[in-house]
């Protein structure tokens, strides 16, 4: 009789961590099945096509987990890519001919400059009452032009022991691949756990969950739509000086930006994180931005031109919504 | 409005804003009127026959694409994919022009009810969130048609010369450009057609509640099916007249009217949650937008200052529109 009773809790118990963790668990299965997919596309499979995939993932990887933070909590954010271009004109413009230690002292400017720059935006939107994709919207126009008034035109530059943190190497191509996974892997646990065991990320789970309820159970709502968007910028700029770790020099195209920002928000979706606020894994999403990277090496590795890689990976996308909102319907109906 | 009626003792100020608040459209019209004079003191000669019919030969199209945004948004829904249905739908009818300006428009309008259609059964049928299923059709449409671009759509790019006419002529001695008359007629549908027709004002309940819809006995994909649908054939009719104000077709040609097709309904006081807005507040909205553009260009500032003076304009309307509507 007990011991039924206790298989019983623990199968429920199962299912409701199956039901919490499955999609966080799915997307970093699918991650390693289309990494083994590629290994095995491939002629050769070593330390220079993982260092490769590693570090030119990191600007959506760290984009990825920008907009989550910020869709977990209740918004979106339609500037993320702008601030990507912003942070990396402004980083390549100071950084340039300057030495290592300098650089890493203007990296930490630059963050804290897009935080608090972003830390506005949450603010203006809490104040107005103007949607948030309204108010980044604006704003997406107001940070790319600022992009292009720092830096008109291509170039700028930074040090070479700056560019080894983010590809491992000072002249941005090698094979030492344990910088560029550190850098997935660190500020990505930090930002994950900070979001799941500190007061500050319970609240933004609880405000972006239901605004009204966490108002009156003593969540400072409006805090925490300004910490998710601070949270976001610091993000958005680490994405940014990743970029120029990769290309060795800035570049502000206002398009780049707008493709960042709907790359990023796709990747979100596909990393199980609810539009409507409160649900989903930073991990999860970190997860999706590297898939999406890898799509295209994928596809092109199989003989696919980029511009039908583009329309099967559009395709993939809209398929998984699909098959995930199926499922949510059937459970739904199941209970 | 729900607004409590002003009593006797409501201070003036709050009074005014209030009025304000009830009648939105003015303040619109209001601020219209003072970026054009602003316009005249730093540009005389826009002050003229010839200096207004530019801009609204810029404001038709984008009025247009901000129609199909407006009727989406009513819904609960958006588009992200406005800006590329315009252009696949522009390059179809840029490319079949050699085989005359009717067929040409045909298959152009073609594209977007094609388009606009998946984009609904994606929607309505399959629950895709409309932000995920218009982004990915935005990327599947650039993939696509830059590989057709390649093969079967090789060849003209220069539209007709009727297209030529539609989207950049103008009539009465130049005064009145033709895609203004197009435009005029579209708006015309548009109101009428959210006003007095079951579908507009299904498209109203659906973005207010749709549970209540539902329960209604109304098929609520169905509508949502109509509405895309609508959205991506007005996307094509306004790609197909910007292409014949620049007479000439490539894949970047609309992309740059994404954004300020959705922030000229916001402006105009569209809700994005759904179920508030007027097409006639989303006309203003096309129009300021194009007289800023045109002031823009006359102060002659540079992109980069452009971009930073557009977007700090586009979120002030915004929060001006917000604050004076919650006052009501």
């Amino acid at each position: 009789m007990t011991t039924a009773r206790i298989a019983l809790t623990d199968r429920a118990g199962l299912q409701r961590t199956l039901r919490r963790f499955g999609w966080t668990a799915g997307v970093w299965l699918l991650l390693l099945v289309i990494l083994g997919w590629y290994a095995a596309l491939i002629p050769r499979f070593g330390a220079f096509t993982i260092t490769s995939i590693a570090k030119n993932s990191l600007p959506l990887v760290y984009l990825s987990v920008a907009q989550a933070v910020i869709v977990i909590a209740g918004g979106i954010d339609l500037s993320v890519g702008a601030m990507l271009v912003l942070s990396n004109a402004l980083a390549a413009q100071l950084m340039d001919g300057r030495a290592f230690v300098v650089t890493l002292l203007l990296a930490v400017v630059v963050i804290v400059f897009a935080a608090t720059l972003n830390g506005i935006v949450g603010w203006i939107i809490n104040v107005s009452r103007v949607p948030d994709i309204v108010v980044t919207l604006a704003t997406s126009f107001i940070f790319s032009g600022m992009a292009l008034l720092i830096l008109p035109s291509p170039g700028g530059g930074t040090s070479g022991g700056f560019r080894a943190i983010f590809t491992g190497s000072s002249t941005g191509t090698g094979t030492n691949f344990w910088p560029p996974i550190l850098m997935i892997v660190l500020p990505i646990t930090l930002a994950a756990v900070w979001m799941r065991r500190s007061r500050a990320g319970l609240s933004l789970y609880a405000a972006g969950s239901d605004p009204n309820a966490a108002f009156l159970s003593g969540v400072r709502t409006a805090r925490a739509k300004i910490t998710a968007y601070a949270v976001g910028g610091a993000f958005g700029a680490m994405a940014g000086l990743a970029a120029l770790g990769i290309t060795g020099s800035g570049e502000s195209r206002a398009s780049t930006g707008a493709n960042f920002t709907l790359k990023s928000i796709a990747a979100i979706v596909l990393g199980g994180i609810a539009l409507t606020g409160g649900i989903g894994s930073l991990v999860g999403a970190a997860a999706a931005g590297i898939i999406l990277f890898t799509l295209s090496p994928v596809l092109s590795a199989m003989g696919i031109d980029p511009n039908t890689a583009q329309v099967i990976q559009g395709s993939l996308i809209v398929v998984v919504m699909m098959a995930a909102g199926m499922l949510e319907l059937r459970r739904k109906r199941a209970e | 409005m729900t607004a409590e009626s002003p009593t006797a003792d409501t201070p003036p100020g709050a009074r005014i804003a209030l009025w304000f608040g009830e009648h939105p459209i003015v303040v619109l019209a209001t601020v219209l009127v003072t970026l054009v004079l602003v316009t005249g003191i730093i540009q005389p000669s826009y002050l003229s026959i010839g200096g207004l019919r530019n801009t609204v030969l810029f404001a038709a199209p984008l009025g247009i694409l901000a129609g199909a945004q407006t009727i989406l948004m009513l819904t609960g829904g958006i588009d992200l994919s406005v800006g590329m249905i315009a252009t696949a739908a522009a390059y179809v009818a840029g490319n079949q022009s050699p085989n005359g300006a009717a067929i040409a428009i045909v298959l152009g309008l073609l594209v977007g009810v094609a388009a606009g259609a998946a984009n609904g059964v994606g929607v309505g049928v399959f629950r895709v969130n409309p932000l995920i299923m218009t982004l990915a059709m935005s990327a599947i449409l650039l993939g696509l048609f830059t590989a057709l671009s390649f093969t079967v759509l090789q060849g003209s790019t220069t539209v007709a010369p009727f297209i030529k006419t539609l989207g950049g002529g103008s009539f009465f001695g130049s005064r009145i450009p033709y895609n203004a008359l197009v435009w005029f007629g579209v708006s015309v549908l548009i109101i009428y057609g959210l006003r007095r027709t079951g579908l507009g004002r299904l498209l109203y309940a659906v973005g207010d509640n749709p549970v209540a819809v539902r329960l209604a006995g109304v098929r609520i994909w169905q509508v949502q099916i109509a509405a895309y649908t609508i959205a991506g054939l007005l996307a094509a009719l306004a790609g197909i007249l910007l292409a014949g104000r620049t007479g000439a077709v490539d894949l970047q040609l609309a992309v740059n009217f994404l954004l300020p097709s959705v922030a000229a309904a916001v402006i105009g006081g569209t809700s994005i949650f759904g179920g508030i807005g007027t097409y006639s507040g989303t006309i203003f909205g096309a129009l300021i937008l194009g007289v800023l553009a045109t002031l823009l260009t006359f102060l002659d500032a540079g992109q980069a200052v452009q971009q930073v003076v557009y977007g700090s304009i586009v979120l002030a309307l915004a929060w001006l529109y917000s604050s004076l509507t919650a006052a009501a």
